[in-house]
């Protein structure tokens, strides 16, 4: 068994879907909504990107940075045009309108740019591999992703830890009048708390097409995976979410690598079992919701 | 438990009103699918959807009808085409076909892209004796036991995976074999076939590893047939898997040569979506070069410039073609005369038939029409490189 081969395989891709797991959490942590869209936003932020490169040539890091303010203002959009007029919806209310979200935003790619598979690289030959270990053959894609995913933990601490948007945020998901009644502007952290997570999901749907191909369904798969790794590591820590996406990646990888036929499904059983015992997810405490 | 009297009444309307499309059904005759000026032929198949891509396959089969109007129709009827988007579900291709059998009338359907749109019909068309000519998709279903009203085209997987394996082992002089496929009839069939010419040489496969169709990361697949040590990796899966699976093996360093069924040649497609690593992959094919000076393959291009200018001339557009070429001769051979068993009888009659497809032969004992295959290679920018002309599966067990 190609143990360090797998193991790279295994934390890029369980990297990936951690960083794009946590774009579910923020949003999920302020206002407790599960963001079913959240694939569909970066799918559409990947097009975006395609298109500005493809239509318009423009250089990759000009293309990065509009795409990425499209996905923080498609997050807002999203907010204000979904979420903002329900009036005190139910969990099941708030989970069907992320769900029409998802498929509007998947027909109006399929409409735009076409059902057919697109070719989507970063700005780096992925095929230039590098071997420090014998048997660890890494990749650009990879290193990418790695030090992607340490930026984006580090911002993340520094933010939530010692910004005042950050604290507001962790305030609001607390407890929203208390929130309101000191001040903070509640939806404007919603909306701004969207803006960042489709910042977030933009980049890992930009990891992912670059890894496979771009069409509209392509990230229903990774966003499934990704919202499991973040079951796993519970869905209130940041750290727990990334481990949870590490896990995935490594026990997909390892299992596929000995039972092929196991692999789409295998995280999902560790994943029930691993609920059964703790059911708020590895690393989040227990969360009771007081009445 | 009571029921009121209004309950009881609004209970009977209801059920009333199920009963209605049932009675109507059993009371009504099926539309003529022709008259005297027009014979009227369908084709569902995705023009939306995921699977869309595939649907020039019945804006294909469109070319061909409007040349045969434009050169006069056959013996004084012009065909009228009629294509319905199923958007590849089977729910909505059932829906479309009832509403061209039952509603416009439809002597025989061709093409229909997808398996499992095809199965949800075919007892359905069979029932009703609408003739359908070459499904595309392979399927041994559609044409086991013989169904007498279904006529297939489409090489089946079993006889591409054999024939391709016979070339890597014959003429790449490869042993070390290693497979990846789909885990669905697709890829069980091409498994099955590739397995059973290894049999012949004593060979096994070095690797044979499953993906589902949900699957995104292949990288532990791949790692699998490098660790095995595959020089050469047959795929039987979809455009995406196989995009996936070129790519992360460019990634760790793993360059097998790849071999794939026809359902990967298109190779503009292919090359664009892996950025370029499709070049040197070898596939089968059921039709013509692309760039083939074969005539028909000359006049249809001409045509395509002319009648359809905003096609792309790719091989899944005149697959479209070559699916409904036969009825054309089919009814050419009928006459003024026509009727559903005339069109059976002369679709029957159909013998060594070689256009731009394979050669097909059809009785009324065997509806599989084709068990051959050319092999191809993708060339520097998606060119094609003919590397075998059409081969016949020698191992074929259907045909004896």
């Amino acid at each position: 068994m190609p143990v360090g081969q797998l193991l790279v395989e295994g934390l890029a891709i369980g990297a990936c879907y951690g960083f794009f797991a946590i774009a579910v959490v923020i949003i999920y942590k302020t206002s407790e909504v599960i963001n079913f869209s959240q694939g569909g936003m970066a799918m559409i932020s990947a097009y975006v990107a395609f298109h500005i490169l493809t239509v318009y040539q423009y250089p990759f890091w000009l293309a990065f940075i509009i795409t990425m303010i499209f996905a923080i203002l498609l997050g807002v959009l999203i907010e204000y045009c979904f979420l903002r007029p329900a009036k005190h919806p139910s969990i099941l209310g708030l989970i069907v309108i992320t769900l029409g979200a998802e498929m509007f935003l998947v027909g109006l790619a399929s409409w735009k740019w076409g059902a057919e598979q697109q070719y989507f690289n970063l700005p780096f030959d992925q095929s230039v591999t590098y071997e420090p270990v014998p048997g660890m053959v890494m990749n650009n894609w990879a290193l990418a992703v790695f030090v992607v995913a340490i930026i984006l933990m580090t911002f993340l601490f520094v933010f939530f830890k010692y910004t005042k948007l950050g604290v507001a945020m962790r305030a609001t998901q607390q407890n929203k009048h208390a929130a309101k009644i000191m001040g903070i502007r509640t939806e404007r952290v919603f909306a701004f708390a969207w803006g960042l997570s489709s910042l977030l999901g933009a980049v890992a749907g930009m990891f992912f097409a670059s890894r496979a191909v771009l069409d509209p369904t392509y990230m229903m798969e990774p966003y499934m995976r990704a919202f499991a790794g973040a079951v796993l590591g519970g869905l209130m820590s940041i750290p727990g979410v990334i481990i949870g996406g590490l896990l995935m990646g490594l026990i997909e990888n390892f299992f596929g690598f000995v039972y092929p036929h196991w692999k789409p499904i295998i995280a999902f059983v560790v994943i029930i079992l691993v609920l059964c015992i703790r059911p708020s997810g590895l690393f989040a405490k227990h969360y009771v919701k007081k009445v | 438990m009571k029921f009121s009297r209004r309950s009881l009444f609004v209970f009977t309307v209801l059920v009333a009103f199920m009963l209605i499309p049932f009675l109507a059904h059993a009371q009504r005759s099926l539309p003529p699918g022709f008259d005297d000026n027009e014979i009227r032929i369908g084709q569902w198949g995705p023009q939306t959807g995921p699977a869309a891509p595939w649907g020039s396959v019945a804006r294909g089969s469109k070319l061909l009808f409007d040349l045969v109007n434009e050169e006069g129709g056959i013996h004084g009827r012009k065909i009228r085409y009629i294509m319905r988007d199923d958007m590849y579900n089977p729910a909505q291709t059932v829906a479309v076909v009832k509403e061209l059998v039952e509603r416009v009338g439809v002597l025989a359907f061709v093409g229909g892209v997808g398996s499992a749109t095809g199965m949800a019909v075919k007892d359905y068309l069979a029932a009703n004796k609408i003739v359908w000519v070459g499904p595309a998709a392979a399927d041994d279903g559609f044409v086991f036991p013989v169904n007498p009203y279904l006529f297939a085209v489409y090489p089946l997987y079993k006889d591409e995976g054999s024939i391709l394996t016979k070339y890597i082992v014959d003429k790449l002089n490869m042993k070390k074999i290693g497979m990846l496929y789909q885990n669905d009839s697709y890829g069980k069939d091409g498994l099955e076939g590739v397995k059973s010419r290894l049999a012949t040489y004593r060979m096994k496969l070095v690797a044979e590893v499953p993906i589902e169709p949900t699957d995104k990361d292949l990288a532990s697949q791949i790692l699998i047939l490098k660790n095995a040590g595959a020089e050469a990796v047959v795929m039987f899966v979809s455009p995406s898997h196989a995009a996936i699976a070129l790519r992360t093996s460019a990634t760790i360093g793993f360059k097998p040569q790849w071999v794939s069924s026809n359902t990967l040649s298109d190779y503009p497609l292919m090359f664009r979506i892996t950025g370029g690593l499709w070049e040197g992959v070898i596939t089968g094919a059921f039709g013509e070069l692309p760039d083939s000076m074969h005539p028909l393959m000359v006049k249809y291009r001409e045509a395509a410039k002319r009648l359809a200018p905003g096609e792309r001339w790719g091989v899944f557009y005149y697959a479209g073609i070559l699916f409904a070429d036969p009825i054309v001769e089919a009814l050419k051979r009928v006459g003024r005369n026509l009727s559903t068993e005339a069109l059976v009888k002369a679709l029957n009659s159909i013998q060594k038939y070689h256009t731009i497809g394979p050669l097909i032969n059809w009785s009324e004992r065997q509806h599989q029409g084709s068990d051959a295959i050319q092999i191809q290679k993708c060339g520097p920018n998606g060119s094609y490189i003919l590397l075998q002309d059409w081969t016949a599966n020698d191992l074929a067990t259907w045909k004896k």
